[in-house]
């Protein structure tokens, strides 16, 4: 038995954790199974065998690559944002006042972007940000021969 | 964490800069110095837009402290721009 499987049973014993908790810990040390949301994949390694489980890990950085070529002249932009700041960002929003926040909704909707910033809420921040862990955009421009990866790591 | 260092570096085809550790920490001298005053404007601008102060610093201080990990590079013909925040 491994340590890490030790230490599950050993909660559940003593009753710090519950049969399903403890099921579900068990789960993520199986090989192949995930715990948390995320496009990385990192390795744990088991102590007692030569398998190795994958787990997946939170994404830490938001990723932008651009690489384009413009006459001839090749253009890269690369550029790696922290998760946690784009949270952070978020909130920013809650401080823009309500006047702000209903011309900043106008101007978007005339440039064909029909986004509320008055629904951006600390509450949903939490979905939002997990889901733009499982974001990736992939644009490959071949007449303008650009290319653009959005992703998170 | 506050950050700490950034480093910077610029090059343009007829300029080129060494690239620049910029200690930040150093920022923090004055800015605890002039905290007070800082403070009070902070409070003022709030009250004027009609915001929360303490929301507002809570907001700016988050920002301020997941700042490092920040990197940016962009290149373009000749010229080349390198800000990264650690």
């Amino acid at each position: 038995m491994n340590e890490n499987r030790r230490q599950i049973l050993e909660m559940l014993a003593a009753g710090k954790i519950t049969a399903d908790e403890a099921e579900q810990l068990l789960a993520a040390l199986e090989p192949g199974t995930f715990a948390t949301a995320g496009t990385f994949t990192g390795k744990i390694p088991v102590s007692d065998s030569s398998a190795e489980s994958t787990v997946k890990t939170r994404a830490k950085y938001l990723r932008v690559l651009v690489e384009a070529n413009e006459k001839g002249e090749p253009t890269t932009v690369n550029v790696r944002v922290p998760m946690q700041l784009l949270r952070a960002g978020v909130r920013l929003a809650s401080l823009i006042p309500k006047q702000a926040h209903d011309q900043l909704d106008a101007t978007l909707s005339k440039h064909g972007v029909p986004l509320t910033l008055s629904q951006i809420k600390p509450e949903n921040l939490e979905e939002l940000i997990d889901h733009l862990e499982d974001l990736t955009v992939d644009v490959d421009a071949k007449e303008e021969k650009a290319k653009v990866r959005v992703f998170c790591e | 964490m506050i950050p700490s260092f950034a480093i910077l570096q610029v090059e343009a085809t007829h300029f080129h800069m060494p690239r620049l550790w910029l200690p930040l920490f150093l920022l923090w001298i004055p800015v605890i110095l002039l905290s007070p005053l800082i403070l009070i404007v902070i409070l003022g601008l709030c009250i004027a837009g009609r915001i929360n102060p303490w929301r507002a610093i809570a907001v700016f201080w988050s920002i301020l402290c997941n700042l490092p990990g920040t990197h940016v590079h962009v290149s373009a013909h000749d010229s080349k721009v390198l800000v990264r925040i650690l």
